[in-house]
């Protein structure tokens, strides 16, 4: 009996002990985020509405392994986060509408950079605070986002910041 | 399919056993003077998984005011806060919907799976906490495979006698002002207790002046952590029965939390609405509340060869998310009724099982047991994450422990589960017009308006444990476990869609997952001998399909998010361990080190899973005299390099802590004070697996802690 028991006890631990080496994964996949580098618009920046020339938009952008797509998306900020309650009000004034803008595009490589004049702001845009947000994602799903505020105004002097 | 149902039933049915879902019941009738210790040493003799009995002195040493984070203080649990108030736990690198709290035997039910979603339990009223680590489903059902924590009562007074306690709780760090009544009678057959408990605390502090926020640099007001505030209200009633071979207890409880959310973490940094409104006790927008109803009872009889126990449940949990109301859409309007509430959910949970027990015949004794388990959740707010949705669940196992000679033991069984979800569909007549504007085509808005689609799914499963209880000389306990356990996905998990505040994060639900499965490992060894203690528990967790949120890489419709993060499965690693050690270094001094390891391993991905615990250890000294114990901790947490796609690493630091407990005698009352003070040095330093860790929101800092506890009773005639 007790040698029986014993060899239970070792034929259960030579188990464990081998499952235990065994499993041994290999090399790690990639976790490291891609790198935002947003030069223009800066943080405070007023842009102009109605410029037809467009946004001077200017960033580069990084990654360890592959770079995949990149997305813009700007949005009215008025009034801190009570903005809905602004936008029903603008809608019945019909006289300006809030801007948004939001798209996408892919890139590929390791380092890119990006200059263009691609986000034009209406002349029926409302002026005043909005947000700028610029996400980058790579290939393998990592994404880095980044925040600015930003004013839309009719009156833009040179750029302050 | 049928067959192995069949199989499952025959099973069950041939063998009529049942586990009785509390040990110490069935102790108790085979012994009434059962003290503490033996029940300790028999509830972990009699499981196969590591077992850590968490009694009275144990909770008085490490009481915080919050369970979690004093059930931390054992190697292999850690608190995932929301703040400095409330947390809900993690078993060896498990958390959310993988990790069963029970409390008198049911299964808590709230909406586990949301990440600033705290456990609603009344600190001051638990007496006895069971963990159990590693893959606990057999017993405790689908949800149970990382662990569980067993919220239980004590053994009543032997005597007649009236009994109760006063308690009082204060905290520097956020001005926790706590207290607590008990009024308790034990007649006879009768045992009753009611407790209230009422906690308040202000914004808590932290160890920094900025914090750092999507890259952008945000002051922090008097070193106050704004609007994290929060109350907790909380009702307790218990009652037992006990005659003869007859025993029922009914419990109700009444659980309310109200916590404010840090404002600069909820959507874009900015600076107004973090500033400073001169009061670090209000509880302004965003908040949540949660309120938790909860009703059992248990019926119990012990017949010569079988002990029968039914158990019967009613839960409410009512959880509601407050922030003023905001939209991206531009064409919605805020509701008429309550405008700012963004987010409800109202889940009605009914449970029942049955279980029978037939003790010792020769060296077998035989366990069985049913459990129903019928779920409704109900929602509302203007924001849409997870449907309205039924789900109803049933699971029957058998249990077998053979008792093969005077030292080994050697437990199996077997469980069939059944699982049934009915999401009802969600469509979002805003959304369609949002994207309408922001000129998606039309095959676009027809895919992305509907929220969530109806999902009808089936889940059926069999699981199984086997493992050996070794008990050499006393001295030595060697245990070894081997489970297939599996789990049902969560509503969440098969059919959340949105975006839920703080984490940017586009949810999206998959209703295709099938449900989880895994292998479990466990060995645990324990040593004891004059002097000294050690215990060694490693563990494996291989999952063919382990449920986890994967950034896809597609861009989300809905304003203000990134990529989309959708529920996907993949095969995943689990290992690690934890390593106790004691020795009494002088006649009242002690040492004890516990320290604890968890490697999570993504498989497909190559990359580690998200919120995997970092490394830790405590080294603590204490001293002891009669009534009197002081104790010195070095408590350390490595860094977390180890990080899924889009978690950051997180720093380790070093912490002191100090703390005594004193008993004095005054006026033929026991006086019980407690103090303690942690992290001493002030450290800055991050929680990997806190709320607030992804908006870079450092750890409380040093914090003061007094709590009184007055005792009395009155013997009866």
């Amino acid at each position: 009996m007790k040698t029986s028991v014993k060899f239970t006890v070792i034929c259960l631990m030579a188990i464990f002990s081998l499952s235990f080496i065994s499993c041994n994964p290999d090399d790690e996949g990639d976790t490291v985020k891609p790198v935002i580098n947003l030069l223009e618009p800066a943080e405070g920046d007023i842009l102009k509405i109605g410029d037809d020339h467009g946004v001077h938009f200017d960033m580069e952008l990084s990654d360890n392994v592959m770079l995949k797509s990149y997305k813009v998306n700007i949005h009215s900020n008025f009034d801190g986060h009570k903005h809905a309650r602004s936008h029903a009000h603008a809608r019945s004034s019909e006289a300006t509408v809030n801007f948004s803008f939001n798209k996408s595009w892919d890139v590929t490589g390791k380092n890119t950079s990006i200059h263009h004049h691609e986000i034009v702001i209406p002349e029926n845009a409302t002026p005043g605070n909005y947000h700028l947000m610029v996400y980058c994602t790579d290939a393998a799903g990592n994404e880095s986002h980044i925040a600015r505020n930003i004013v839309l105004s009719h009156e833009v002097e040179e750029h302050t910041h | 399919m049928r067959a192995k149902i069949i199989l499952a039933m025959l099973l069950v049915v041939s063998v009529l056993s049942v586990y009785t879902q509390d040990s110490i019941k069935i102790v108790e009738l085979e012994n009434i003077t059962v003290t503490g210790l033996s029940f300790k040493s028999a509830s972990k003799r009699n499981s196969a998984l590591p077992v850590d009995v968490v009694g009275k002195e144990f909770l008085k040493e490490h009481f915080t005011g919050n369970l979690i984070q004093t059930l931390e203080h054992t190697p292999g649990v850690r608190s995932m806060d929301i703040g400095s108030g409330f947390s809900k736990p993690m078993i060896r690198g498990m958390g959310f919907n993988r990790v069963s709290v029970t409390e008198n035997g049911i299964k808590q039910e709230g909406q586990q799976w949301g990440s600033d979603h705290g456990l609603e339990i009344d600190a001051f009223n638990v007496e006895l906490v069971i963990i159990r680590k590693g893959p606990s489903s057999l017993l405790y059902g689908s949800d149970a495979m990382g662990g569980t924590i067993e919220i239980s009562q004590t053994p009543p007074p032997l005597d007649n006698q009236i009994f109760g306690d006063v308690a009082l709780l204060e905290k520097t760090v956020n001005g926790t002002l706590g207290g607590s009544m008990a009024l308790g009678i034990k007649k006879n057959a009768w045992y009753c207790k009611l407790r209230y408990s009422e906690q308040h605390f202000g914004d808590y502090r932290i160890p920094a002046d900025t914090i750092v926020y999507l890259t952008q640099r945000m002051p922090v007001h008097d070193r106050r952590l704004k609007n994290t505030a929060g109350i907790e209200r909380n009702f307790n009633f218990y009652t037992a029965y006990q005659k003869g071979r007859y025993l029922s207890n009914y419990a109700l409880s009444n659980i309310y939390q109200k916590v404010g959310f840090f404002p600069g973490a909820h959507g874009i940094p900015d600076a107004s609405r973090i500033q400073d409104d001169g009061d670090s006790r209000n509880i302004e927008l965003p908040y949540s509340t949660v309120n938790h109803f909860k009703l059992t009872s248990h019926q119990q009889y012990a017949w010569d060869k079988l002990i029968g126990s039914w158990d019967v449940g009613y839960q409410n949990n009512h959880r509601e998310e407050w922030s003023l109301f905001h939209t991206h859409y531009g064409m919605q309007l805020p509701p008429e009724d309550n405008p700012d509430k963004e987010l409800e959910f109202n889940l009605n949970t009914y449970s029942s099982s049955l279980k029978v027990m037939i003790p010792k015949s020769y060296s077998c004794e035989y366990r069985g047991g049913w459990d129903v388990q019928y779920q409704q959740n109900q929602i509302d707010g203007y924001s849409f994450l997870l449907p309205k949705y039924n789900r109803f669940t049933i699971g029957m196992f058998g249990l077998l422990n053979w008792k093969m000679s005077k030292q080994l033991l050697l437990i199996g069984g077997l469980r069939y589960d059944y699982g049934r979800v009915d999401i009802t569909q969600y469509k979002d007549p805003y959304l369609k017009e949002y994207l309408q504007s922001a000129g998606y085509d039309d095959n676009m808005i027809e895919k992305y308006e509907w929220r969530s689609y109806e999902v009808k799914r089936n889940f059926g499963d069999f699981s199984g444990s086997f493992g050996m209880v070794w008990n050499l000389k006393d001295q030595h306990l060697l245990k070894a476990n081997i489970g297939n356990s599996f789990r049902l996905p969560g509503a969440n998990e098969l059919a959340a869609n949105g975006v839920h505040h703080g984490t940017f994060r586009h949810e999206q639900g998959n209703p295709t997952l099938n449900s989880e499965r895994g292998w479990q490992l466990d060995a645990s060894y324990q040593h004891e001998s004059k002097g000294m203690r050690m215990s060694l528990s490693p563990f494996i967790n291989w999952f063919s399909n382990y449920i986890y949120l994967k950034p896809t890489g597609e861009w989300s419709v809905l304003p203000h998010t990134g990529q989309i993060y959708r529920y996907t499965e993949n095969k995943a690693f689990f290992a690690g361990a934890e390593l106790t050690f004691g020795v009494d270094l002088f006649a009242r001094l002690d040492y004890s080190f516990a320290g604890e390891y968890v490697y999570t391993y993504n498989l497909d991905e190559r990359t580690p899973l998200s919120f995997s615990p970092p490394p830790s250890m405590r080294n603590t000294l204490t001293w002891r005299k009669d009534e009197l114990q002081f104790f010195v901790e070095l408590h350390s947490i490595a860094s977390q390099k180890r990080v899924a796609k889009n978690e950051d690493p997180t720093m380790g630091a070093h912490l002191i802590n100090l703390g005594g407990n004193i008993t004095l005698p005054i006026d033929k009352m026991m006086i019980e004070i407690g103090f303690s003070l942690q992290n001493l040095s002030d450290t800055k330093y991050y929680n990997h697996l806190s709320f607030y860790r992804k908006v870079e929101i450092p750890e409380p800092g040093r914090n003061l802690q007094l709590l009184i506890k007055i005792p009395f009773k009155n013997k009866l005639k």
